[in-house]
């Protein structure tokens, strides 16, 4: 029921957020190797000079960050500085999640089906989440100071509605083999244009699902 | 200082209680925080295990099981199906730091028909800075093998374990306490110090003397007791010597130590590398066990390559000796070595994997009669299936080419080429 109503309630907000600011649609594919690549977060961020552009009225969202089947779902979550992260915990047993990136530090034990308070991500950057339990279990907070933001989808595709000017737009992947040449262009709103973009990964198969088979996943010796 | 030393004995085996008293500390520990439960839903349990059926066809010399000297734990020309292993693991999370682990089995022909392989308490609190802490206290495997990562220490590649992994399965186990310090970077690479004491680990090396490297996947369990090699020469030699071998007594009163580090990034690779020194006094003798000084390097690494491909290398290089020293020579003293190399292919359900063991021994005693050397390799290849993540189909071969002249005392060439053929069908949960 919880998820039902936060799900809603996300819908509200985006559907809050098209109507407020929406002026023109970019979006673009991503992909690596000839497939389509899921799980890129693409910012969009304004130009100085872009002065025409009014002040985002943004109400920080909230999201929920959640665990099913022993894993971080969504394996990737884009959020703005200041959005409140909701851990509501689906399974049957407990999870202890912790970050020791500075862009937020936390830790946060999860009780079958007792609510937690949530946590506010206020610093821009990349907050690895893990589990101190489930070794396996990884998800990526990204932070980011714009407000105008997509992640893509199992088929690569994004799409961010922006108000007409100048933007820098970024892509960034968890997995990218080289994170400090990640694809970054300027861009000028309105345009007709799809971008697209190639990323390479690295060759680390760093999924946060659970082991194949439970001859790996019921197992641990303790080191 | 013989009182000093009593003292330090009765205290080793009071230790060795405490491993027996592990499983009741547990059930103690529960139902102290049952209150709490209500609350927290802490403890929880968790319970998982392996039922292992076998069907083998074997050309190959006695074994251990027989008190041979052959590669396999069991030797004889022809076939062989029944029950190979059944193992429950009980764990538990005693708290948000503390969880504990206990796995008995049991296997075909094991002395003690269920007993327990490994109990232990886990410490490790969660850490919001790159540096973490851990521990574990109990009855583990110490940190040697990168190949038996599954259930009840199975390994997902192969039925059969290399020639190290073997040796740690049946006379490797840690009586003591571990202490891990780690630090992880912002990239996922995380390298962990970590240092141990142990007792009850003084008879490690009499197998691997007397009966040299094997190839099998038995792991010796609390209460065991490993045949020697019969007419090889170690009865005469060694008198007060009992038949069988308990792995895991406490022989000298000294306590043993390892430690080593350990570089690794989950799913990407591992590097581990661990010095080990059981401390064994040579002379100690109690109740037909004799204290074995046992020191070893071990290396391993471990890579995820592209296209699913798991490359695992080991290697390990060391000494053990034995009985009393006259003109600094010992009755034994055994210098070995083993190397593998295990490649792996991931497609889907399936899994393909071969091994190649290379492996050896050298003596320099004064009792040449008791004839402990060796060399020789072992291809092993796999194929295994695993439907609804827990049912699994192996396909595997092992052969080995072995020379070994203590076999001359038995009749056999010194010589022996050695099969095994392996169905097997293993059941997770």
């Amino acid at each position: 029921m919880a998820n039902r109503l936060s799900t809603i309630f996300l819908s509200l907000c985006s559907l809050t957020l098209a109507v407020q600011v929406a002026a023109a649609t970019l979006s673009g594919t991503v992909e690596s190797e000839g497939k389509a690549l899921a799980d890129v977060v693409v910012t969009a961020t304004a130009a100085a000079k872009n002065l025409k552009l009014p002040p985002a009225k943004l109400k920080s969202v909230t999201l929920s960050l959640d665990q099913k089947s022993k894993e971080f779902i969504p394996h990737v979550l884009p959020v703005k500085t200041g959005t409140a992260v909701f851990f509501p915990n689906s399974d049957e047993i407990q999870h202890h999640v912790y970050s020791f990136s500075p862009a937020k530090r936390f830790e946060i034990k999860l009780y079958k089906g007792t609510p937690t308070k949530p946590i506010v991500f206020n610093q821009a950057g990349v907050a690895v989440l893990g589990c101190n339990i489930h070794d396996w279990m990884l998800s990526f907070v990204f932070v980011t100071d714009t407000p105008y933001f997509a992640k893509t989808d199992s088929a690569g595709h994004w799409s961010i509605d922006l108000p007409e000017g100048d933007y820098q737009v970024a892509l960034w992947h968890p997995n990218a083999a080289n994170p400090d040449q990640l694809p970054n262009e300027n861009v000028h709103i309105p345009t007709q244009q799809p971008l697209h973009h190639v990323i390479e990964l690295k060759l680390a198969r760093q999924s946060g699902k659970p082991p194949a088979t439970l001859q790996l996943e019921g197992y641990s010796d303790g080191f | 200082m013989q009182e000093l030393h009593t003292l330090e004995m009765d205290m080793l085996n009071r230790f060795r209680d405490l491993t027996q008293l592990i499983p009741a500390l547990l059930c103690l520990l529960s139902s102290t925080s049952n209150a709490e439960a209500t609350k927290t839903a802490l403890p929880d349990f968790t319970l998982h295990g392996l039922a292992d059926f076998r069907f083998q066809y074997r050309d190959a010399q006695p074994g251990e099981l027989e008190n041979g000297l052959g590669k396999f734990r069991s030797g004889g020309d022809g076939s062989r199906v029944g029950v190979n292993e059944a193992a429950l693991t009980l764990q538990s999370r005693l708290g948000w730091d503390w969880s504990g682990t206990l796995t008995a089995k049991y296997a075909n022909r094991q002395v003690t028909p269920l007993d327990l392989s490994e109990a232990f308490l886990t410490y490790r609190p969660v850490s919001t800075s790159a540096w973490h802490v851990g521990a574990r206290l109990g009855m583990f495997f110490p940190p040697i093998s990168l190949e038996n990562t599954g259930t009840a220490w199975s390994s997902p590649y192969t039925l059969t374990s290399s020639a190290i992994n073997a040796w740690v399965g049946e006379e490797l186990r840690t009586f003591g306490g571990e202490a891990q310090l780690s630090y992880h970077t912002a990239t996922g690479d995380r390298v962990k110090l970590f240092a141990t004491g142990f007792a009850n680990n003084d008879t490690a090396g009499a197998l691997l003397a007397w009966r040299g490297w094997s190839l099998h996947d038995y792991e010796s369990t609390l209460n065991d007791k490993l045949r020697l090699p019969n007419n090889v020469g170690i009865q005469t030699a060694f008198p007060q010597q009992a038949s069988l071998s308990q792995p895991f007594v406490e022989v000298d009163g000294r306590p043993g130590y390892y430690a080593g580090i350990s570089v690794e990034r989950p799913k990407a690779y591992a590097f581990r590398a661990l010095y080990y020194d059981n401390r064994g006094k040579p002379s100690a003798l109690q109740n037909g066990q004799y204290a074995w000084h046992t020191d070893f390097w071990s290396l391993g690494f471990k890579a995820d390559l592209p296209w699913d491909l798991t490359l695992i290398s080991q290697g390990i290089s060391g000494r053990t000796r034995m009985g009393d020293e006259m003109h600094g020579q010992f009755a034994v003293d055994t210098r070995f070595w083993a190397a593998s190399v295990l490649l792996s292919k991931a497609w889907d359900t399936h899994r393909f994997s071969i091994r190649y063991d290379r492996f050896g021994t050298t003596e320099n005693d004064f009792l040449p009669q008791d004839r402990n050397q060796e060399h020789g390799y072992a291809l092993t290849a796999n194929y295994n299936l695993t439907l609804a993540k827990q049912h699994q189909i192996n396909l595997e071969v092992t052969h080995s080419h072995s020379d070994r002249p203590a076999r001359l005392s038995l009749g056999q060439h010194s010589t022996q080429e050695e099969t095994v053929w392996q169905i097997a069908y293993r059941l997770f949960f």
